[in-house]
């Protein structure tokens, strides 16, 4: 069998790698992880003219083999190691040709691997508006790679490296660098060769690498380490010392080069990206543009969501409806329309909302802002004991905390990333809206204040200030805990702001809501199945025992047909395995304020929160008779037995509302978590603390309104 | 007035809009990170402006804008 050809794409952060990507792969690429971390890996097909397919993996973006992050760590263990599952048959390298003479490092670095390499110059077109003139033939000659000029906005050039991939392809030897690029020093080399000699299948670069990194790189064993560090100290080697020399040299060798092959059009008046940012980025204005910017984000997801929200709703309702006309009544039938139609129509009705908050974020991330957004905030996230970058995962966390989790991986001090990992589960998500939009309304009524002002949409806008809040109360109680000596940075490029490329944002958007839709789906298609069984089935002779009292109950009160019914089905649920379940954890949650039903519905959202919508449709169709009704309808007709009062009261609601603002309900998130800092530790701590709160915060809420 | 004997040119002492070029770094940690990213002893530096909330520097370095904190300015040495 022979193995894909398998390309890695790498460039420094900001080179315009991921639109390269894109138009090469297009719909065709899938993401994956690399092994042991999260750090997402996209790997897509591409199709050269010769019909031959290739694999293509677009690596985290790297100024360099000394790595900062998690991010650029896993560029390294990938290519230091030639067993590695990800070490490429060849090397694509992509470089802003605008910022030639900072983007090279890394490219010298990649061709003294001995791969076969060719350098993308991206940004042609940027070029052409700069009239910024290249000789491609000089700086083949001088870096001894093979060049080609394109545009991964455009495409242009992208036919070029195409036919340029098969060529090499074809002949891979002759795209290897002859000698390499750095020259070490004796000791450099003579440290390079018994590293080598440790690990086994490594070039001379490969060897210095390792002896670089040996203290981190996974696919060292303890004993390879062992003798690694040994070996280091007898050659007295100073990491440090020789990262510098090594930086230098390749600066001093590959500068003159890019000198003499560009010529640029020498426009030193300034760009608008400056002149943007002396408004965006000022002192004053900046955070206050920030804040308009996310008020206007949340602005949108209301304003615009709402009819196709409507759409959904009702197509739900006609599908569940056609279902029961046409299938025989029976429990088949029930399964499907109460327990997954009604599940899965409960929160795909989200996905309006979530589409809008994704299209933004990528929006804000595409076209360069969110660099600024860390950047002007880092003093204030700093004193909360996060970092700049952190930003980027608390706006993100308003989508999903899985990705806003996941993108933490570009801070490198461990400390700030571990408190932004604990505390992003606070804001809230948008899988909260489901739960905060049938809850809201008991709450506050649906008026006008001061004239623009929803009353309901300034509660939301309250929730979402709550979670914030805590968020960073959360961090800044961490930043007094933790302890680390480990030094921490900002250092952030901030890109030209770019017209965002809709095919970019679009394949994000698209990837991330259908992943949203397919693991919510999955679980919620799980947990409805479940709870329909244990909402419909009871211990033996329970449930038939219900429905003869309920019967005799209602002929001796001479209810009619509807009423009879439901008291039926309602004392059904109650005699039912759910509804043994519910009464067994009813003492714990009803100084809360909550009944047994309220108690499935919480265990069934620990596994994620929106299914707390999709359970309340299954009990409460189930335990009813009639389907014409919404579940925030039925909600409100809800009694307890006992008073005649409505269960959803201010003070329930509320108590429920700020139990979903604080408790960490998504297992995705646990599951992730465990993975980003490898252990079931940090998770547990995290479940704890912010369930803890919400059981108190709901308690108290309880009693002092009740 | 007594020059202090020792004195470095550090950029964060500087004031926004000073242009200069890069003589060393104080801090070897920070500068081999500040040159992985294209900052080296003879690039032009121009401080642009401060952060809000008096925190880093908004910089621009030969044609490439950053954005530093502090302690990260106060390792750049001018010329």
């Amino acid at each position: 069998m022979t193995k894909t050809f398998t390309i890695a794409l790498l460039g420094n952060p900001n080179c315009g790698k991921s639109s390269l990507f894109n138009q090469l792969t297009g719909l065709r690429q899938k993401v994956g992880n690399f092994p042991g971390v999260t750090v997402d890996k996209k790997v897509g097909k591409l199709v050269l003219g010769n019909r031959q397919e290739v694999s293509i993996i677009d690596f985290p973006g790297t100024y360099s083999f000394y790595p900062t992050s998690i991010d650029e760590r896993i560029v390294v263990q990938s290519l230091s190691n030639p067993n590695d599952e990800n070490y490429p048959d060849a090397v694509v390298y992509v470089a802003d040709v605008t910022k030639l003479e900072k983007h090279l490092l890394l490219l010298t670095q990649l061709r003294d691997l001995g791969l076969p390499l060719v350098l993308a110059l991206n940004m042609s077109d940027v070029a052409e508006q700069q009239g910024l003139e290249v000789s491609t033939e000089l700086l083949r000659k001088g870096l001894g790679v093979p060049v080609v000029m394109l545009s991964g906005r455009t495409g242009a050039g992208v036919d070029d490296l195409k036919r340029l991939l098969e060529e090499m392809i074809a002949k891979p030897g002759s795209y290897k660098a002859s000698s390499p690029f750095f020259s070490m020093s004796g000791q450099e080399k003579a440290l390079a060769d018994a590293a080598r000699a440790i690990v086994p299948g490594a070039n001379t670069y490969q060897g210095l690498l390792i002896a670089h990194h040996y203290e981190w790189l996974p696919f060292l064993s303890e004993a390879q380490r062992a003798l690694l560090k040994d070996t280091s100290e007898e050659h007295g080697f100073v990491s440090l010392s020789s990262q510098v020399g090594e930086t230098m040299q390749r600066f001093d060798r590959f500068t003159p080069v890019v000198k003499s092959a560009l010529k640029s059009g020498d426009s030193e008046e300034k760009g608008i990206t400056e002149r943007l940012d002396a408004v965006l980025t000022h002192r004053f204005f900046g955070p206050l543009i920030f804040f308009g910017l996310m008020l206007l984000v949340f602005q949108a997801i209301f304003a615009w969501a709402g009819t196709p929200m409507e759409w959904i709703e009702t197509f739900f309702t006609f599908v569940g409806d056609q279902v029961r006309e046409i299938l025989p009544a029976g429990w088949f039938t029930d399964l499907l329309t109460d327990g997954i139609i009604a599940g899965l129509g409960g929160v795909l009705v989200f996905i309006p909302q979530i589409t809008i908050l994704f299209l933004l974020i990528a929006i804000l991330e595409e076209v360069g802002y969110m660099a600024r957004a860390a950047f002007m905030f880092d003093q204030v996230m700093q004193s909360f004991g996060l970092n700049g970058r952190s930003i980027v995962a608390l706006v993100s966390g308003g989508a999903c905390a899985i990705p806003a989790i996941m993108s933490t991986r570009t801070i490198g001090n461990w400390k700030e990333r571990l408190i932004t990992i604990l505390v992003t589960p606070f804001i809230s998500c948008s899988a909260r809206i489901p739960v905060y939009t049938v809850l809201v309304g008991f709450v506050v009524p649906p008026r006008t204040v001061l004239g623009i002002f929803n009353m309901q949409g300034l509660a939301f806008m309250g929730l979402y200030l709550l979670g914030i809040v805590s968020a960073l109360g959360a961090a800044y109680i961490f930043k007094l805990i933790l302890k680390t000596r480990e030094q921490s940075f900002l250092m952030l490029e901030l890109p030209e702001y770019r017209v965002p490329v809709v095919r970019n944002v679009g394949l994000t958007v698209w990837e991330k809501v259908q992943s949203f839709v397919v693991e919510a789906g999955k679980i919620i298609l799980g947990v409805s199945i479940i709870l329909w069984f244990l909402a419909s089935y009871g211990p033996p002779g329970e449930m038939a025992a219900a429905e003869t009292e309920a019967l005799s109950a209602a002929e001796q009160l001479q209810l009619d047909e509807t009423e009879t019914d439901n008291l039926v089905a309602s004392r059904k649920i109650e005699a039912s395995f759910a509804g043994h379940i519910g009464k067994a954890v009813e003492p714990v949650i009803r100084p809360l304020g909550y009944d047994w039903k309220i108690g499935i519905a919480l265990i069934t959202s620990f596994a994620a929160r929106e299914v707390f919508v999709g359970t309340m449709a299954t009990i409460y169709s189930i335990g009813s008779a009639d389907d014409e009704f919404t579940v925030r309808e039925r909600m409100a007709q809800e009694r307890n037995p006992l008073t005649g009062e409505p269960v959803y009261n201010l003070a329930t609601a509320l108590s429920l509302l700020l139990f979903y603002v604080f408790a960490m309900q998504c297992m995705s998130t646990v599951a992730v978590v465990k993975r980003e800092t490898k252990s079931w530790k940090w998770p547990a701590i995290q479940f704890a603390f912010m369930t803890g709160l919400a059981y108190l915060s709901a308690l108290l809420a309880y009693q002092l309104l009740s | 007035m007594v020059a202090t004997v020792g004195q470095q040119n550090e950029l964060n002492q500087a004031k926004p809009g000073l242009k200069g070029e890069v003589s060393h770094f104080s801090n070897e940690r920070i500068g081999s990170k500040l040159m992985a990213m294209g900052v080296l002893p003879g690039s032009r530096i121009e401080y642009i402006r401060k952060a809000p909330f008096g925190g880093g520097c908004y910089v621009k370095v030969d044609n490439v804008l950053l954005g530093l904190r502090k302690a990260e300015a106060a390792s750049i040495v001018l010329k």
